[in-house]
């Protein structure tokens, strides 16, 4: 007790003398109150730091101080155009490395298990296996190149995953990531149905691509892309027998929201797509499945097509004030009024659905920079991620922890939104649950975790690794694959279900699968961050633990922590470290001043943008 | 010091010494409840199940007697010979095991006919329609929510409970922060020694003019104050008991009424618009349904073992059934009016509801609705939760099912 009482007392005294020259640093600057709704752009004489380190935030993901200061000695239209029109901008980045791991037969994949073997049974061969003539099993090879291939995908999906997370962390283009991340919340497509990287994959270069160019482009481009066919179940919907999920999701999801259309409209809108499909990874129109009769849709009357149909919904107002509403709410502040949404649509339009003319007049505007957008935004897992990447320093993303298992856990894994509707966005991010996640995970990006086990090579279903261990340990299939039985209540139907058939056995397809996928997919690199926290303290020739605080606060959060807060942290440095001085702890100080980032990293605080 | 806040916190602050505290707290809470509410002996529980991306409940209970079904649904309709049947007219999918044994045991009441006037068919706009129990318009604060409000306007520390990645419209609540988790063993701040006293200290929430921060500031007290409880309560539980593929966070549940966990509402789901089957229905389906039926049989199994069956009650719905034709991809497309499920040791098993038409169909070729359903939230609000004045929450009288033996 006399012990703390006693650091408590320095560092009272160390807080008087510092606070004259720390507290600059603090004051997190937006405009006046009035500026909030005035989509004016601002002008040369209201920019500074703290507007350009806000900038940066939203159309990227944060940056070190010393990227703040390069974009706040531009103008702020320069700094605007330079984030949105990136491509003048050289940025050298590496595409994506296949595993090689997509053989011929795969396509087109079935869509379950008992298809495979439904097929395997009636014609001799699936997925390019046959079936095999006489003996044990013979369904067996074919059902383990099902599982093969689910496994696969999944894996690599995990890698295409790791390789747009180490663009958004590398890249001098932000906006286009950003973007990118946008779309995929917007055309949301699961890999779990789609179960084709590959598919993913091209869809993500489709945001690169179409991301702020012009949305007509976009649209197009989604609706013909064979993941968003998969995933929607275009393939299904033919002539005289429409199905309406679809031209459903492209209205309501994608263009217009809902109610601004009827159910009839739906109805007609799925016969204009029709015979819209893909093979493999190309998009075809299948003539003799396509409708090509008369439809009224939205009022206009014609024998329209897919193509047709989107030029309608573009026509009408409601598209672009949707769509640039949901813009705005994804870089600025969640709520808007039907006035703003209005005028922010017009500018859409009259741009004739260049998005960069709306992100621009968006980013220069001063309600961008009033008090009720700065500093308001609850980031996304992956904002939250990249944007600690980048603060760090970091060139990409570490190994350790995951990226894929720990955005998921805080609800945005990537390829794999929740569901067609992509994710909520704004509070939906937090609750108490997810709130503890994401320090625990600064925690694992801080301190690397010395047990770590990287899921893509190590199976983390005890189930299959159960099933492992007694096929090596010589016991046939049958027993290997035998549940153990649960004592009360029995064993639940659905475990009962899975080893009845005697021509395959699933759970050793599951284990087979994973194994030959393991063998085939590259891995995923697994260094842990190189985070130099010294370095960042001794470059700027601090001297105090005081001097330390504020600078981590100014250099990693966008809104300070209240001051009691504020003097807790120096307290716990001074006690780490034994001194306020940090002159003296040199040597030693890393683990500290990591203790001390984690710390700061888990305020509510730090999770504003 | 900070151990003994938070087990007071779970307790309604019904005030425990410092010793002896962790095996005594669950018996104390349920007496200390018990003394708090309406005089029964232990306050009830509703467990609510959203089956989300609306469930075909046309083959679910399957109408095998019926030949209109069959002439919707000529390919993909469920054989008279393959249904569980639970009498001349009606019978369970085949998956349905679990749920054959409740209703046999006359534990599981079947609501027919639920719906709404003009009903959406989007996924998004029909949930938050029976998420806030208003249809057609929609409302700032989840059903869930509110009867926490109403029941509880002192709002008590975890009256409500969601277990979800995110937390759902149904519970949004005017004066409740609700308990949201996913997994409990990673419910907790994961500290080194040094920095426990650090955070250790209770957030602020002075005048904070930024409204995402105050927010922040909320859910950070919510968090720090139920994160010790659900962790302890789910590394006790033990169960002997087969949930099967997809529990659904039944077990969780579990966990926290066998811990005595002061919680009223719990609200969970099958998540990611599962039972959205435009395509190749039969099998998935089949298989949904099994992992969904398995779940909530293994769940009043394990109340039984924990021997507080008597005092939960299970509400199981979706956003809307499928269109009464089948499509011709083998599956079906948005719908309207679909069962509902209550399910519990107190429940009078059975059919409830007028069984909805399959020959006069609306004009999109869908059932329409003979219940409203938020008649069947009045019956949990009222004939379960004892909170008689259901109106105040839903907006408006309902009339109430006399479903509880």
């Amino acid at each position: 007790m006399l012990r703390r009482l006693k650091w408590l007392a320095l560092t009272t005294a160390t807080v008087t003398i510092m606070a004259a020259y720390s507290a600059p640093a603090f004051a997190q600057k937006s405009g006046p109150v009035q500026w909030q709704n005035d989509l004016s752009p601002i002008t040369a004489s209201d920019w500074n730091y703290d507007f350009a380190a806000h900038l940066l935030e939203r159309a990227g993901f944060g940056g070190t101080p010393e990227e703040i200061q390069a974009l706040s000695r531009l103008t702020p239209a320069q700094a605007v155009r330079q984030l949105v029109n990136f491509r003048s901008i050289e940025n050298p980045l590496p595409p994506f490395e296949h595993s090689g791991v997509h053989d011929p037969g795969l396509e087109p994949f079935p869509e379950s298990r008992p298809a495979v073997t439904k097929m395997a049974k009636e014609k001799g061969e699936a997925l390019g296996i046959k079936v095999k003539p006489d003996g044990d099993r013979p369904l067996q090879p074919v059902v383990n190149k099902f599982f093969y291939w689910l496994r696969a995908s999944v894996l690599e999906t995990q890698r295409v995953s790791y390789w747009w997370a180490n663009r958004m962390v590398a890249t001098r283009h932000p906006l286009e990531e950003k973007m990118a991340l946008f779309w995929h919340g917007h055309f949301a497509v699961n890999e779990s149905k789609v179960r084709d990287y590959r598919k993913m994959l091209g869809q993500l270069e489709v945001f690169h691509k179409h991301g702020s160019g012009s949305f007509r482009d976009l649209l197009i481009a989604e609706a013909q892309h064979p993941a968003m066919l998969s995933f929607l179940d275009a393939g299904v919907n033919v002539k005289g027998a429409p199905n309406e999920n679809f031209a459903r999701e492209i209205m309501e999801l994608f263009s217009m929201g809902v109610g601004n259309y009827t159910e009839k409209d739906i109805r007609e809108a799925a016969r204009a797509f029709t015979g819209w499909n893909y093979v493999d990874l190309k998009f075809v129109v299948n003539k003799d499945q396509h409708d090509d009769g008369q439809k009224t849709f939205l009022g206009k009357t014609g024998n329209f097509d897919g193509v047709d149909v989107i030029d309608i919904i573009l026509q009408q107002p409601v598209t672009a004030r949707f769509l640039a509403g949901k813009i705005y709410r994804y870089f600025v502040r969640q709520d808007l009024s039907a006035d703003q949404q209005e005028k922010l649509g017009a500018v859409l339009r009259n741009a004739n659905y260049n998005l960069a003319a709306l992100l621009e007049t968006i980013f220069l505007s001063r309600d961008f920079y009033s008090p009720a957008s700065v500093g308001t935004q609850i980031k996304s897992p992956v904002q939250l991620a990249i944007s600690t990447f980048r603060k760090l320093g970091l060139k990409e993303a570490p190994g350790v922890p995951d990226f894929n298992i720990a955005t998921g856990t805080l609800g945005q894994r990537l390829f794999s939104p929740p569901t067609v509707a992509g994710w909520a966005e704004g509070r939906s991010w937090i609750t108490p649950g997810l709130l503890l996640e994401r320090g625990n995970f600064i925690r694992d990006i801080l301190f690397p975790d010395i047990n770590f086990v990287p899921p893509d090579r190590a199976n983390p279903s005890a189930d299959i690794r159960i099933v492992a261990d007694k096929i090596a340990a010589g016991l046939d299939i049958s027993t290997a694959t035998m549940p153990d039985r649960g004592s009360e209540g029995g064993l639940a139907e659905a475990n009962m279900l899975a080893d009845r058939d005697e021509d395959f056995n699933t759970r050793y397809g599951s284990f087979r699968g994973w194994q030959m996928a393991i063998e085939r997919v590259k891995p995923i690199p697994r260094h842990a961050a190189s985070i130099n926290l010294t370095r960042i303290v001794v470059d700027a020739g601090f001297k105090t633990t005081t001097q330390v605080v504020d600078h981590f606060i100014y250099r990693f959060m966008r809104v300070p922590p209240p001051g009691e807060k504020r003097q807790a942290l120096i307290a716990f440095l001074d006690r780490e470290l034994g001194t306020n001085d940090v002159t003296v702890a040199r040597t030693y100080m890393e683990d500290s001043l990591r203790l001390l980032l984690h710390l700061i990293m888990s305020e509510p605080e730090y999770q504003l943008s | 010091m900070k151990r003994r806040d938070l087990l007071q916190a779970g307790l309604y602050g019904v005030a425990i010494g410092a010793t002896g505290l962790t095996r005594v707290p669950a018996l104390l809470a349920r007496t200390g409840q018990a003394l708090a509410t309406q005089g029964s002996a232990v306050p009830r529980i509703l467990v609510v199940v959203e089956l989300s991306g609306g469930n075909d409940g046309l083959n679910t209970v399957v109408p095998y007697g019926d030949d209109a079904y069959y002439r919707h649904r000529p390919k993909i309709g469920i054989r008279a010979a393959s249904v569980r049947k639970i009498d001349s007219h009606f019978g369970f999918n085949p998956g349905m095991t679990g749920f054959e044994r409740i209703y046999k045991d006359g534990k599981l009441a079947i609501v027919h006919g639920c719906g709404y006037p003009n009903p959406s068919f989007s996924h998004f706009t029909s949930m938050a329609y029976w998420h806030t129990a208003a249809p057609n318009r929609g409302d700032e604060f989840g059903w869930v929510g509110r009867t926490a409000d109403a029941i509880a306007p002192q709002a008590p520390t975890n009256f409500l409970v969601n277990v979800d990645a995110r937390q759902s419209l149904a519970v949004r609540s005017r004066v409740h922060t609700p308990l949201v988790f996913d997994d409990p063993n990673k419910f907790s701040r994961e500290s080194f020694y040094q920095e426990r006293e650090f955070f250790a200290q209770t957030p602020d929430t002075g005048n904070v003019e930024n409204p995402s921060r105050r927010f922040l500031l909320d859910v950070a007290r919510s968090a720090k104050s139920a994160s010790a409880l659900v962790k302890e309560a789910w590394a006790k539980y033990k169960s002997p008991v087969d949930y099967g593929i997809n529990p659904m966070d039944l077990p969780k549940v579990a966990a926290l009424i066998d811990a005595g966990m002061p919680t009223r509402l719990y609200y969970v789901s099958y998540r990611n618009n599962a039972f959205d089957t435009h395509v190749y229905q039969s099998d998935l389906h089949q298989r949904l349904l099994t992992y969904a039926s398995d779940a909530v049989s293994a769940f009043m199994v394990d109340l039984e073992r924990i021997g507080r069956a008597n005092d939960v009650a299970v509400m199981i719905f979706s956003e809307f059934g499928r269109r009464v034709p089948e499509n011709t991809s083998l599956g079906t497309d948005h719908g309207a009016a679909n069962l509902m499920f209550v399910a519990g040791k107190k429940v009078k098993g059975g059919h409830f509801g007028k069984i909805p038409s399959l020959t006069q169909l609306d004009e999109g070729d869908n059932l329409v609705h003979t219940t409203d359903f938020r008649r069947v939230y009045a019956t949990m609000i009222s004939g379960w939760l004892g909170f008689q004045n259901s109106a105040a929450v839903l907006n408006g009288n309902f009339e109430v099912f006399d479903m509880f033996a």
